[in-house]
């Protein structure tokens, strides 16, 4: 395990003071509530809390996917909360990759047509060599040709991940990705994940409910009620049902 | 169950509107249909009876056989019988009548030409009760040899008023000018149903007409207390047999069925157009029931498994259907009300005036825009409602239910009969004229065959198709991808396309082989160097001293003039034309198979072989013709001929056998050549120079005459295409609604490519392709089938006049490209939808 950077001067991504607030009047919930954080470069950060806690919402916000009510939120030095849809749709393409929990892949496309997907909507072409590395780091070679349907989940979680690092992204971020997979299968992503980060030096930002998937990263944020309330660096995976425990007592 | 039903309609609103909106315009026009053929007849009933208001009974000339296109001219009668009739006890009234042919001149000498109606000379009724709804509206009735009324109407639109000077030209030639001293109503109407009216008194109109001494008619009116019946009877006993006395009921009766007939192939043609809009909707409501049937797998499965019957889910879906078919029904019913109007005006641009009134909605109507909206829709929802109690219950657990991608067994084997069966007869059919059955048969059969395989025939055709499109980037690529994806639902998308296609296709192919047959004919047939016709289609011909004018030009070699008739053999309706036979054969080539045209006789006929051969006849035999003025006539056959293309006729008689069977007398079209070594143009200049006084004949050269008969047919195309148009519209229609409803199946994919980098500009592209390959292929397939199904009619139509078969390239080639461009139209609503697709809530798992 590589040893965890704290480097304030490389960030990935940022927020500062972030407010996300749903809803209006007597129903609102304030799902981020003033989230200041960095996110560097090169590391395998793991968002945690319970259900409700705003770990989502801070990926999301973080992904150029939802919209903050206040505060900033940067993707290296682009501020983008005041970015067009347009320009958020192009800084998604062409600097951030996603691996979701479920419904990854477009079901009309193989699987080597998914991990290109980006690239292609963007009219450019992978790099054969780089694509070669990351499919051969999957282990699907021999699936490309196939459609998701024919793919069991664990491969088609790999394929996304695939397709999330194929863009070569400032970081790739992963909704619950072992979310809906059984135990080994997600053994193999979390291990795919880990060396993407220490072979080719990937920023990963992941949330999960998962202790164990959390165990891999080299940090782990802790969300609840919509504020940061801890953070582990390189932690087993006892420490983190500890704190998870304390979270939810 | 019920409710369940209505609460998913009313989450639906738009697209229940727009599946509605598609049978709604079928039903429209079928509403539109019958509300102006209803409001023409009342029309027409209305204003002939009270024509005929003052009179109880007419005496006329007993027809030997009535036939719509003979009605106009009855055989005429001496003037003194109608002192006879005034003897009869009880008669009140009885003055004789006559009406002919009277061609107005505006003020610019140009001929006032009616479209499709007649233009009228008459005789003016003393007896103000026998002229009916006859009324004067300024002036005064005509008396003398130089006086005119005119209809409201003529007066109104060439601002015609009494004290004018009006020219008018009559059946023997010469205009001669009048002084017009009244102007003529006739009830509330301006003009009868469309006809111009020149009025007489009836010794000038018995001088102008060409028949002096003799009427058409007798009007009769009854004293006080005697019954039309009655009168009726006591008349008839002081006529000649061949003469017969009617009372007002029975004239007002013929009248009325004459214009019922007269509409009926405009009521036919209008119902067949609103069939094919009904069976494109079809497709529309079935395709749309089949996609929501699919999508909502889980949900139907969820009810059974919590113990909702079968029978209540077929009943829930078809719920929907007759809301849908209701709506449909009440929206088709209003849009009716504008169809007729639109009607009208299309009618009117045909050169067939209707004069307006207030529209008339019966019963009959509104229930057959109910049958038909709910009866459709219900019928095409009936499929996909039954495929909804299929889902067993434990589909409910499972992701949704992906709709299956092979054919039934059944429907490939039928397709594959159908085309197999089919493509040979429509094949027999292409390559030898008049094989009608084969051309019907296999037409139906290769269509349906074509339209059970079209599921097969998506994905190559989409692979073709596509490839330009895939080329353009990932979004055209995803296009392909996604437009063969389900290729049942994209096939009966495109098949409703196919049908309006492959009927405009079939519709073009046969037009252009009828003008490429008129010029063949020209070509063939034709020796005259110029053809002299009415220049309005509508007018019924050109005075016969038109062509006596020209005998004495010296440019001019033979002038032959023709006319036509009906005549019944062994009952059975035919053509009949009358020609000179010292000429005719120097003008036209009818292809004499056996004794001569020159040497035709008065009293003698021929006929074509086919026609001889049907009955019988030996050159020499004595054969009974009737006629319908005169009767039966027998006559000789003189010979046999086999072309009828210039002619158009079964029979041939001389003009002077004509003339005493029929009471016209003007030349439907009158040939002529030029004398030897006299240019064409300097042939025509002449004739046009010698012809100045008849401003209603039309002096062509054979290509001008090719040129005016193929602006004809274009114009019949124009008309017939612009309403398969509609069909084409409510095709464009179910592309729309099935692309929504694909967005909508399609949320979390869209959302997943908007998150992973697709610009709101990409996803729109890629819908709009999508579209675009859709249309494609139902324009492909029609185009395709539209060639083949109209070079059969075609050639089934040989006896018809069509002797040519000619596949045009161009315009199928627009067509196809035109119904795959509106496919961008038919994207741009789905489009916007799917490029604003919420990413966050595609993406996050539910």
């Amino acid at each position: 395990m590589a040893p965890p950077t704290s480097t304030l001067l490389d960030v990935a991504a940022r927020t500062v003071d972030t407010v996300k607030v749903y809803g209006r009047n007597e129903s609102v919930v304030r799902a981020l509530d003033g989230v200041t954080i960095d996110f560097t470069r090169g590391a395998f950060t793991a968002i945690m809390g319970p259900s409700g806690s705003g770990k989502s919402t801070l990926l999301h916000c973080l992904a150029g996917l939802d919209t903050v009510t206040s505060g900033e939120v940067y993707i290296g030095d682009t501020a983008i909360a005041g970015l067009s849809d347009s320009d958020l749709t192009l800084l998604r393409r062409d600097r951030l990759g996603f691996v979701f929990q479920t419904y990854n892949l477009v079901p009309t496309l193989t699987a080597a047509e998914n991990i290109e997907l980006p690239l292609r909507l963007a009219g450019r072409r992978a790099d054969p060599a780089w694509l070669e590395t990351v499919v051969a780091a999957v282990g699907l070679a021999d699936r490309l040709g196939h459609r998701p349907a024919e793919l069991s989940g664990g491969q088609q979680q790999r394929v996304a991940a695939a397709r999330a690092l194929v863009t070569r992204p400032e970081i790739l971020f992963a909704d619950e990705p072992t979310g809906a997979l059984d135990s080994r299968s997600s053994a193999e992503l979390l291990a795919f994940l880990r060396r993407a980060v220490d072979e080719f030096g990937q920023t990963i930002v992941m949330v999960t409910h998962d202790p164990m998937a959390a165990a891999r990263a080299d940090r782990v944020v802790f969300l609840a009620d919509g504020r940061i309330v801890n953070e582990m660096i390189a932690p087993t995976t006892g420490d983190i049902l500890d704190a998870m425990k304390k979270l939810g007592g | 169950m019920f409710i369940v039903a209505l609460k998913g309609l009313a989450a639906r609103k738009l697209r229940l509107l727009l599946t509605a909106v598609s049978i709604a315009l079928g039903v429209s026009f079928v509403t539109g249909t019958f509300v102006l053929g209803d409001t023409m007849t009342a029309t027409f009933d209305k204003l002939y009876a009270d024509m005929g208001q003052g009179t109880d009974v007419t005496v006329r000339a007993r027809p030997a056989f009535t036939d719509a296109p003979t009605m106009g001219s009855p055989r005429p009668m001496p003037v003194d019988l109608v002192d006879r009739v005034r003897e009869v006890p009880g008669v009140a009234a009885a003055e004789g009548g006559i009406t002919g042919y009277a061609l107005m001149l505006d003020k610019s000498g140009k001929p006032i030409q009616p479209g499709g109606a007649p233009t009228l000379g008459v005789s003016h009724a003393e007896d103000e009760k026998l002229g009916g709804s006859i009324s004067l509206r300024a002036g005064r009735a005509p008396a003398g040899p130089n006086e005119v009324a005119i209809d409201a109407a003529t007066a109104r639109k060439h601002g015609y008023a009494p004290g004018d000077r009006i020219r008018i030209v009559f059946e023997s030639g010469k205009p001669a000018d009048f002084a017009l001293v009244g102007v003529i109503g006739f009830g509330d109407a301006d003009n009868l149903a469309g006809a111009t009216l020149a009025a007489f008194d009836l010794t000038t109109a018995q001088q102008v007409l060409g028949r002096p001494g003799q009427v058409d008619q007798i009007a009769v009116r009854a004293t006080d207390g005697i019954g039309p019946d009655e009168l009726r009877t006591r008349i008839a006993a002081v006529l000649p047999a061949d003469l017969e006395a009617v009372t007002r009921a029975t004239v007002a009766g013929e009248a009325s069925r004459a214009v019922r007939e007269g509409l009926s192939f405009f009521t036919t043609a209008f119902l067949g157009f609103a069939a094919v809009s009904l069976l494109v909707g079809g497709f529309l409501i079935w395709n749309t029931f089949s996609i929501l049937v699919a999508q909502r797998g889980r949900e139907h499965a969820l009810l059974r498994a919590i113990g909702a019957r079968r029978r209540q889910l077929l009943a829930a879906v078809l719920t929907e259907a007759v809301a849908v078919g209701l709506l449909a029904s009440a929206l088709g019913l209003g849009l009716g009300l504008l169809v007729s109007g639109g009607l009208r005006g299309l009618l009117a641009a045909v050169g067939i005036e209707v004069p307006t009134t207030t529209l008339q909605l019966e019963s009959r109507t509104v229930v057959a825009a109910l049958a038909v909206g709910l009866g459709v829709t219900l019928v095409a929802a009936l499929v996909p409602a039954w495929r909804a109690t299929r889902v067993p219950p434990i589909a409910a657990l499972r992701e949704a239910a992906t709709p299956a991608h092979t054919l039934p067994k059944v429907r490939i084997v039928l397709g594959g009969a159908l085309l197999a069966a089919g493509l040979p007869a429509l094949s027999w059919a292409i390559a030898g004229p008049s094989r009608g059955g084969a051309a019907m048969l296999g037409s139906l059969a290769t269509f349906v065959g074509f339209l059970l395989l079209a599921p097969a025939l998506v994905r190559p055709l989409v692979a073709v198709l596509g490839a330009p499109i895939a080329r353009l980037g990932m979004a055209g690529e995803l296009a392909r991808q996604n437009a063969g994806r389900t290729p049942r639902r994209t096939a009966s998308t495109a098949a409703a396309l196919t049908i309006g296609l492959t009927l405009v296709v079939a519709m073009t192919v046969v037009a252009t082989s009828m003008k490429a047959s008129v010029a063949d004919v020209l070509v063939r047939a034709n020796r005259a160097d110029l053809i002299l016709k009415a220049d309005s289609q509508m007018a019924p011909g050109i005075p016969a001293a038109a062509a006596d004018k020209l005998r004495v030009l010296p440019e001019v070699g033979v002038v032959s003039p023709m006319r036509f008739g009906r005549i019944q053999v062994a009952g059975q309706t035919n053509s009949v034309a009358a020609v000179d036979p010292g000429t005719a054969e120097q003008v036209a080539d009818i292809g004499v198979a056996s004794g001569s045209l020159s040497a035709l006789a008065d009293g003698e006929f021929m006929a074509t072989v086919d026609e001889a051969k049907a009955h019988g006849w030996q050159a020499g035999d004595q054969v009974t013709l009737r006629f319908p003025h005169t009767g039966d006539h027998t006559l000789r056959l003189a010979g046999t001929y086999t072309d009828t293309t210039l002619l158009g006729a079964g029979y041939l008689i001389t003009i002077p056998t004509y003339e005493e069977n029929f009471s016209e007398r003007l030349d439907v079209a009158v040939l002529v050549t030029a004398a030897g070594g006299i240019p064409a143009d300097a042939l025509k200049r002449s004739v046009q120079q010698a012809l100045a006084d008849y401003p209603n004949v039309a002096v062509q050269d054979t290509a001008e005459f090719n040129a005016a008969q193929g602006a004809t047919v274009d114009q019949l195309l124009g008309l017939v295409n612009a309403l398969l148009g509609l069909a084409v519209l409510i095709a464009l229609l179910g592309v729309v609604n099935t692309l929504a409803l694909s967005v909508l199946e399609r949320t979390r994919e869209l959302g997943l490519l908007r998150a992973v980098g697709m610009t709101r500009r990409q996803v729109r592209a890629c819908i709009r392709w999508e579209a675009v390959l859709v249309a494609a292929i139902g324009s492909v397939l029609g185009t395709v089938l539209g060639l083949l199904i109209g070079m059969a009619a075609a050639r089934a139509l040989a006896g018809e006049g069509i002797t040519v078969l000619q596949v045009p390239i161009a315009q199928p080639l627009v067509y196809a490209v035109v119904g795959a461009a509106a496919g961008i139209l038919a994207a741009i609503t789905p489009a916007r939808k799917a490029a604003k697709v919420d990413v966050l809530r595609a993406v996050v798992a539910e």
